[in-house]
């Protein structure tokens, strides 16, 4: 009986051998999804757990100790990707792997290729959606609706903390599936294609057209500035701030951070120094030039920079123009 | 393949920096307890607190919900709130915290601070000294720094356990590879998260609430200096965000919607904010298309 079997294996090697259930593709995904990071270090990176993530398929696949060394060592090698979007990449291994088993010509050499050719532009594209958009999106939403209290915003809702972790891992989740699957179906040719199609390029300016607009908002409601010098001019007291806000409301912080984003991007300034410095100009804004150190913090304002919402100390709020 | 980067000049600096005013508050603590009386943190709630830090840098609750779930510090922020009694002070705080890292990237291994810790031993601290969210800001910010030393540490240690994993390979055990890949990294990852933030929340959030308490009556003025900085730090969490998606033609959104709450005088919400931003979203795409803006990596 098992002589015959062997026989038609050999004789029709268009009949695949040995072929992977969706099953086995999934036991993969989670493991991959759940271990990606649990041993991320300076030398490989997710290389341990790329080998971990194909422990099902290897498993179903080799039988005999050399291959089943053989593609291990192979899966161990350096790997590092965003490992949601960058999910397409082990989908396309293991068809190449299901291929190979049954005898196609795949060699070791196709399989590093394509792990380590598509590994560095899913990294970039899946950071970019991922940590970049999606994630400080749905952060902002979530943190919008929890901070508080602020003089404009009203009470801090706790609710928002929980929308952000269930919407968050609902959409991520999601997301690394239909990447997982999209690379195991379509194969390499296919991830090439998908890259290409220019729909990766679409989601990454739609989310991008909605970051903006949901961080414009956080701007204005956690950058405070303010200045509290007084221009005195014949009998005349003007408050430069308040000269500033007849220009345009809110012009100061959204001038602070536009600044802060120059600084970062365009003058390269570490973002560690400039947390740093911040840190130095608020306390040298705080210190009591003008006053004695004994003023009650909460009646007097002994600063050359405002904080926002002391009863006694505010300044007038940005008021809407009519 | 991306370069894996340093920890750089600065994250060191300020990572030792931060570690000697912590210790020296430590040392200080005594001295600076005045009334002897401060609310202090059980040591049931700090190693709930460790615990905490551990699973949001472990693979027990996925990718999904540990680095992008419990490693943020509104979340954090939440939990911790809970485990003091108070969830809501505390997701006020984790939030106000979060707008640090609000564009935290982390790419290549690795990363310009650690939220995670920011999150939970920040806010943990912040409510033992009575801090508002505004001045929890810098805090979480000093706590955060010292965080990279942890996360260097385990980046560096890691790579001993592949080697591990290798010899399994060499002699064909599947079972062996996986498990090097979680078992060791885990038992040495719970040493280095679980027992620091413990110990940090169990002796620091009476050390930290006595120096609040000090600083009140003998400089006010440093605890002022705490709030107005938490109204310029938010501007270099909003700007980090800023170097991935305020680019081409999408800049003007960005105006749009701070005019939108400025105009308003906030009083259009984030989630309302966001439904127009969806709707934006899709104009912008049917009729503009993908063209102008180029996706870019981490190395912005």
């Amino acid at each position: 009986m098992t002589d015959m079997v062997d026989q038609t294996v050999t004789t029709t090697p268009a009949e695949p051998a040995v072929s992977l259930t969706r099953a086995d593709v999934q036991r993969s995904f989670w493991l991959w999804t759940f271990f990606s990071h649990a041993n991320y270090n300076y030398e490989r990176l997710q290389g341990t757990a790329f080998a971990h993530a194909m422990t099902p398929i290897i498993r179903k696949l080799y039988k005999t100790p050399d291959e089943i060394t053989a593609a291990l060592r192979r899966h161990l090698v350096f790997f590092n990707t965003e490992p949601n979007v960058g999910g397409v990449i082990h989908g396309a291994v293991i068809a190449m792997e299901e291929q190979r088993a049954n005898g196609a010509d795949i060699d070791d050499e196709t399989i590093n290729g394509v792990k380590s050719g598509l590994m560095g532009p899913l990294a970039g594209v899946g950071d970019t959606i991922d940590q970049g958009t999606i994630t400080p999106i749905l952060l902002s939403i979530g943190i919008g609706l929890a901070a508080g209290p602020t003089a404009a915003f009203g009470d801090g809702n706790p609710i928002g903390a929980i929308l952000y972790l269930v919407a968050e891992v609902a959409v991520m989740t999601s997301l690394a599936y239909f990447f997982w699957f999209q690379g195991y179906d379509r194969g390499r040719e296919g991830v090439t294609a998908l890259l290409r199609s220019g729909a990766l390029d679409r989601l990454v300016v739609g989310a991008g057209a909605l970051g903006n607009l949901v961080l414009g908002a956080l701007a204005f409601q956690f950058v405070h500035v303010y200045v509290t010098l007084t221009l005195i001019v014949g009998d005349g007291h003007f408050e430069l701030n308040e000269l500033l806000g007849q220009i345009m409301p809110g012009l100061l912080p959204l001038l602070f951070t536009l600044m802060t984003w120059w600084l970062l991007t365009r003058r390269r300034v570490s973002a560690i120094w400039l947390l740093v410095a911040y840190l130095v100009i608020a306390m040298v804004g705080a210190f009591p030039f003008f006053a004695g150190s004994a003023v009650d913090p909460t009646t007097q304002c002994p600063s050359i920079l405002h904080e926002f919402y002391q009863p006694d100390c505010i300044p007038p709020p940005p008021a809407p123009t009519p | 393949m991306q370069p894996l980067k340093d920890p750089g000049r600065p994250t060191r600096v300020a990572a030792v920096v931060t570690a000697a005013i912590m210790l020296g508050l430590i040392f200080a603590g005594p001295v600076l307890a005045q009334d002897g009386e401060s609310p202090k943190a059980g040591l049931l709630q700090a190693a709930l607190v460790g615990l905490g830090y551990y699973l949001s840098n472990s693979p027990w609750l996925a990718g999904n919900g540990g680095f992008f779930g419990l490693y943020r510090p509104l979340v954090a922020g939440l939990i911790v709130g809970i485990i003091f009694g108070d969830p809501v002070k505390g997701a006020q705080i984790g939030a106000a915290i979060n707008l640090l890292y609000i564009g935290f990237i982390s790419a290549g291994g690795s990363i310009p601070a650690d939220p995670s810790v920011a999150g939970w031993v920040g806010t943990a601290l912040a409510l033992a000294g009575g801090l508002d969210a505004q001045s929890a800001i810098s805090l979480g910010l000093a706590v955060g720094l010292l965080g990279t030393i942890i996360f260097f540490t385990r980046m560096s240690v890691d790579a001993v356990f592949a080697h591990w994993a290798d010899a399994r390979a060499e002699v064909g055990d599947i079972g062996g590879v996986a498990r090097m890949n979680w078992l060791p990294p885990q038992v040495f990852l719970f040493i280095i998260t679980f027992f620091p933030a413990t110990i940090a929340v169990y002796l620091g959030a009476g050390v930290v609430s006595d120096a609040i308490t000090w600083l009140n009556t003998n400089a006010p003025w440093v605890l002022r200096g705490f709030q107005i900085a938490g109204g310029l730090l938010p501007a270099i969490g909003i700007a980090m965000n800023m170097r991935f998606i305020f680019r081409g033609t999408v800049i003007p959104y960005f105006f749009i919607g701070y005019l939108i709450s400025v105009a308003s005088a906030g009083a259009v919400n984030i989630v309302a904010v966001a439904i127009i931003g969806a709707a934006l979203a899709v104009l912008h795409v049917t009729f503009l298309g993908a063209r102008p803006m180029q996706p870019r990596g981490a190395e912005a």
